[in-house]
């Protein structure tokens, strides 16, 4: 279906100030990036094309951090998802209750990240409320490190609190475009509870679970503040890793390799997502 | 048949079953209400008694509550740290970069709503790129650029930066809007003579509007919660809220500071956008996917 | 293969009643038509012998099997639904198997069942195509095929033809029965549409408010309507009330507000004076003949020429009838009748059906 095209200077020219000016900013920001880890266009002493500054590839600290960071990208999409779509599910009909759950759910959504990251790891720090009634209870001997932890569980933890609302958002959208006759029908035919979720549920309400669990995966991969706030002091998150890197010890080109890391990353889940997608797509309407 | 073997017709079978539903449904909702009321409603509380600690008595297990409150805490913070400085910018920064992307993005998202101009797709992905993008790589470098415009530390440059983070939101918002208005009213206005002038003012202006507030509040939010990019080019000479909170989560985590600047940071969103939602159609919500 | 019969079904939503007792036996291998307007009760009914509602009152049987705790999944009914209800991700063919995989049947097996439902419902070449590639009628069949092929003991169908265009409604309901009756399984279909309804019924259940109002063949229940509600519903009916006026043996001369009439009466216990509510089909009032019991004459209020009959609105003393003739029962001269013309026309006595 070929729509009529409009074509002409004057729609580019409106368009120039909004595109433009993310083009401007953004593009340069990128080209820096890539340039810098080459060498060139450097901040510190002679600007030459280098492949050197690349072998911060294979520094153990490098590797580290991109397997912590890649971990907890991995930990963020999937852990939201876990709590959100059994939600999702049982909003899927509505109902008086059901409503008030839902604007009760939506609240961090309104919460800054970086408020929610404080609120987190205030209620689990060592010393937090959750500690305190899990000693007060009996359930441990002696208070657990949710904070800082090796493993990074603050973080996955600040993450699904903040986060599971603009996935349950999401996958609420896709779950209740699901027809209510499709259900019956395949009750009818003979599928059980368990048929109707792999069968029915999931793969229809595929494309909202993609669309979450990339932006989440690649919000908690390339984060920062919230890292720094509750990760382990080693290895910290790529991001953190690349700007101390940069403004600690001044080495900007090495940084810049972390950087392009970060982005080529990013770049490859959304291409990933839109294959995906395009994979899903064919079936649903 | 003895009358003792006489048993009165049981609730029949099917019947049961249906209460038994009701009730396991009644259940699991309630399980789900107090959860949530648990899960949002903790931290919160946490951070508001936090804040209202009395530094004569301070609060440690075994204490279920603290022993004294008052507003020592928030007195020390706006008195002792930078807060003051803090709000200053962050709220002179925020309307600015919020005006700023409102005047980028009414000419592209008219275009973008409105007209069918090839490459569209691509541009609507490139408006949402500043959200996709890694905050840190972007501000980081972005930082190397504005270095070289002398750009870093000035407050106009903290404006470029809030406006590159609130105008996919604006674009989004207000080409939504611009796409929702029907074209036979623009035919109907034009047929009776409007001219262009007429047309921005009387038509296209006012039914945006909706989708402009929004926008705007978005826009707004955005700027006022902006950490990676204002920390990199902004910091020192400029602290905004949420640099100053991250300082106090630092090395030097101050639980009382903390609090008290995060509720200072939080109350203000909620209310702005609880209005939002409570005032504008669900659209506007799902426009703005990917707000993180 | 089932019977079914429901036993004083009862089910209620909030304070509505929907379904109010309804009793019903269904042969195997018979074709039942649920018939009524929307909110008679009939797709609850329908839903209900699915499973997909649980009686307040009364039972299900399926060949003396109670059924009314067990779930829609392990019934083996098949529903046809009126948006076909296709699964969208899923192609023909994974669509019309979806039941037998839900069975656990072998691949084997599979294969077999699906490709001869395939042709049966001349599908074949259409396996790998996606419900949203589909034309109505295509999806129609699908849905079809893949209730079949299950081999249901109770074939169930929700309006499935609502949403085609007439034509292709008035050859696929053939279609259906055809296959139907080949296939021997008992059916219940549902349908506010009574020309369907008697196209392709064995049975036909008119049902109105929760309740069953007639059950019958098509032939009686638009030959001899036992209600006012049934004889108005089906077809068109002149229904009026009228006094007796005198009594013989086999008819009764009742006042009507036309004008009196004399209707047959058969086993009718009706006392003089009483108040007798009856109908009669505009195709019953055709030009009156020497002889003929009743002589009505009216005012021609509209003509409207339909083709291959004439519908005329008369005016017989202030009430308004109803009169249809095809061309040739109307002398052949279809321009005949104009407003305002005054004209004789004759109902025989037997053609008068008295209604409770």
């Amino acid at each position: 279906m070929d729509q009529k095209k409009d074509v002409a200077l004057i729609h580019y020219l409106m368009i120039l100030p909004g595109v433009g000016f993310i083009i401007l900013f953004l593009g340069s920001s990128i080209f820096i990036t890539v340039a810098q880890s080459f060498g060139l266009i450097s901040v510190t002493g002679t600007s030459r094309f280098t492949l050197l500054n690349w072998k911060t590839l294979w520094e153990r600290e490098t590797i580290d951090s991109v397997l912590f960071s890649l971990k907890m990208g991995v930990l963020s999409s999937v852990g939201t998802l876990l709590f959100a779509f059994p939600v999702g599910l049982f909003l899927r009909k509505g109902g008086a209750g059901k409503r008030f759950l839902a604007s009760l759910i939506k609240i961090p959504l309104f919460i800054p990240a970086l408020v929610a990251a404080f609120l987190i790891l205030n209620i689990i720090s060592y010393h937090g409320i959750v500690n305190e009634v899990l000693l007060g209870l009996g359930f441990i001997k002696e208070p657990l490190r949710m904070l800082n932890d090796k493993f990074g569980w603050g973080v996955v933890a600040i993450q699904i609190w903040k986060n599971l609302p603009f996935v349950l958002l999401i996958v609420s959208a896709s779950l209740a475009s699901i027809r209510d006759d499709i259900i019956d029908a395949a009750r009818n035919l003979g599928a059980n509870n368990w048929a109707i979720l792999f069968r029915i549920y999931i793969p229809l309400a595929m494309p909202g679970i993609l669309v979450s669990m990339i932006l989440m995966f690649i919000k908690a991969f390339g984060d920062f503040p919230i890292t720094s706030v509750a990760g382990p002091t080693y290895p910290p998150s790529i991001a953190l890793r690349m700007r101390n890197t940069a403004t600690l010890f001044q080495e900007w080109d090495k940084a810049a390799v972390m950087g392009v890391i970060i982005i080529v990353t990013t770049l490859f889940m959304t291409w990933l997502y839109s294959r995906l997608a395009q994979a899903v797509e064919g079936g649903n309407p | 048949m003895r009358a003792s073997s006489f048993i009165a017709p049981a609730i029949p079978l099917h019947v049961r079953e249906a209460r038994r539903k009701r009730l396991i449904y009644g259940l699991l909702t309630a399980f789900f209400v107090i959860t949530q009321i648990l899960w949002v409603g903790a931290p919160v509380l946490m951070a508001v008694l936090w804040s209202l600690v009395d530094p004569e008595h301070p609060w440690s297990f075994p204490q279920l509550f603290p022993e004294k409150l008052s507003w020592a805490q928030w007195a020390y913070v706006f008195k002792y740290t930078n807060i003051v400085r803090a709000l200053k910018t962050s709220y002179s920064v925020a309307p600015l970069a919020v005006l700023l992307s409102f005047v980028l993005s009414l000419p592209t998202a008219y275009v973008l709503g409105r007209k069918n101009i090839p490459g569209k797709k691509v541009f609507m992905l490139v408006v949402l790129l500043p959200i996709i993008m890694p905050g840190m790589v972007v501000a980081l470098f972005l930082s190397r650029v504005f270095a070289a415009f002398h750009l870093t530390q000035s407050f106009f440059g903290l404006v470029l930066a809030h406006t590159l983070m609130g105008i996919p939101y604006m674009i989004r918002v207000l080409t939504t809007s611009f796409e929702a208005i029907p074209q036979d009213i623009i035919d109907a206005a034009e047929n009776l003579g409007a001219n262009t002038f007429v047309k921005i003012k009387d038509i296209f202006l006012p039914m945006v509007r909706p989708g402009l507030l929004a926008g705007m509040v978005f826009a707004f939010t955005t700027s006022i919660e902006e950490f990676n990019l204002t920390f990199v080019i902004g910091t020192p000479t400029f602290e905004t809220i949420p640099t100053i909170l991250y300082s106090f989560l630092g090395y030097n985590f101050i639980r009382t500071n903390a609090s008290v600047v995060a509720l200072i940071m939080m109350t203000p969103n909620i209310i702005l956008l609880f209005i939002v939602e409570r005032i504008l159609k669900a659209d506007y919500l799902s426009a703005s996917l990917g707000k993180v | 293969m089932s019977r079914l019969v429901l036993k004083n079904l009862t089910k209620k939503f909030d304070d509505v009643v929907a379904v109010d007792h309804v009793n019903l036996e269904v042969e195997e291998g018979e074709f039942v038509t649920l018939l009524g307007p929307s909110g008679c009760g009939k797709t609850t009914t329908l839903r209900t012998i699915a499973g997909f509602y649980v009686p307040d009152e009364g039972e299900v049987y399926f060949n003396d099997r109670l059924m009314n705790n067990v779930p829609p999944n392990k019934r083996n009914t098949a529903m046809c639904f009126q948006s076909y209800a296709l699964f969208p991700h899923m192609n023909v063919w994974e669509n019309i198997a979806f039941g037998l995989k839900m069975r656990k049947i072998a691949e084997a097996e599979q294969k077999k069942r699906v490709q001869k439902a395939l042709e049966m419902l001349s599908l074949v070449g259409f396996e790998n195509r996606k419900p949203a590639q589909l034309s109505g009628g295509q999806q129609q069949r699908v849905a079809l095929a893949r209730a079949i092929v299950t081999e249901p003991d109770i074939l169930l169908f929700d309006e499935p033809l609502s949403n085609l265009d007439a034509k292709l409604r008035v050859q696929v309901r053939v279609e259906i029965r055809e296959m139907q009756k080949r296939l021997g399984i008992t059916s219940i279909y549902v349908t506010h549409d009574q020309d369907e309804a008697l196209a392709i019924s064995d049975r036909i259940v008119v049902m109105n408010q929760g309740r069953i109002e007639q059950v019958g063949d098509p032939h009686t229940i638009y030959l001899y309507p036992k209600t006012a509600f049934v004889a108005g519903f089906i077809g068109i009916a002149n229904i009026f009330t009228g006094r007796v006026r005198e009594r013989q043996r086999n008819r009764l001369l009742l006042d009507a507000p036309f004008g009196q009439v004399w209707v047959q009466s058969e086993g009718m216990e009706a006392r003089v004076g009483e108040e007798v509510r009856f109908s009669f089909r505009p195709e019953d009032m055709v030009l009156y003949r020497e002889g003929m019991a009743n002589r009505i004459r009216g005012t021609i209020v509209h003509a409207i020429f339909m083709g291959d009959s004439t519908d005329l609105f008369v005016d017989v003393q202030g009430q308004r009838l109803r009169a249809r003739g095809g061309n040739v029962a109307y002398g052949g001269d279809v321009l005949k009748f104009r407003p305002g013309d005054l004209v004789d026309f004759g109902v025989e006595e037997t053609a008068f059906r008295i209604l409770i």
